[in-house]
């Protein structure tokens, strides 16, 4: 299975890119663990998490195709 | 297609068709109009010379709709609202959001369009990087 992890604002910065795909991940704390292996700068920082364009704040399991974004404060206007 | 964003800044003839297409809806009596702009502020002693937006599209369309039915469920007076976001570039003095409500009565049009603007910068997922005069950028929360 693969799920995509998109990231938006400074979090584009720290990742540098907006999108990473990920194999074979169970929950969403397992994908936070494997992101912040990858890029272990992004702890320092505030983020909201949304699963299929709804935000989440419990620890589902994670299916293929799943798209997971990592949104810091949001600023529109 | 872009439902909800435009890219680059929402031009005068936009705005003007948006107007324009409330001209001969007799159902209302009144419709309140908010446009956000690109503030030249100054930060380190360097001016805003402009402001890029990014936004989660996909989920910028489901919130804006949600925000609209809340709207209406909210304000019944109100017989429509519209919502446009610039993504991309937008330099100082351009325009970046219009909130167009129209309402039976000028007291809910002008209401519920501030309550349509509270919402969009709460809840839309955009984001913004000043970009100064000396070419650096600075990524900005909403205070």
């Amino acid at each position: 299975m693969e799920v995509k992890v998109l990231f938006f604002g400074v979090l584009t910065d720290i990742a540098g890119t907006n999108i990473k795909s990920y194999r074979d991940v169970n929950s969403l704390s397992d994908l936070k663990h494997r992101i912040e292996d990858n890029f272990p700068e992004i702890v320092h920082y505030d983020f909201r998490i949304s699963l299929n364009n709804t935000i989440i704040e419990n620890d589902p399991l994670l299916k293929d195709g799943d798209e997971i974004a990592l949104m810091p404060p949001f600023a529109g206007g | 297609m872009k439902k909800y964003l435009k890219d680059g800044p929402l031009t005068v003839a936009m705005i003007g068709d948006l107007l324009s297409g409330t001209e001969n809806t007799s159902k209302s009596g009144g419709h309140s109009v908010f446009l956000g702009q690109v503030r030249s502020d100054e930060i380190g002693g360097e001016k805003v010379t402009a402001i890029e937006y990014s936004a989660y599209e996909s989920m910028v369309n489901a919130e804006a709709d949600k925000i609209i039915e809340e709207i209406s469920v909210k304000f019944p007076d109100v017989r429509s609202t519209r919502i446009l976001h610039s993504v991309g570039v937008v330099k100082a003095g351009e325009f970046s959001l219009l909130v167009l409500v129209s309402a039976g009565h000028r007291r809910e049009a002008i209401d519920a369009c501030s309550m349509t603007v509270e919402l969009i910068k709460e809840r839309l997922p955009v984001w913004k990087k000043e970009i100064l005069n000396d070419d650096s950028a600075v990524w900005k929360n909403n205070t």
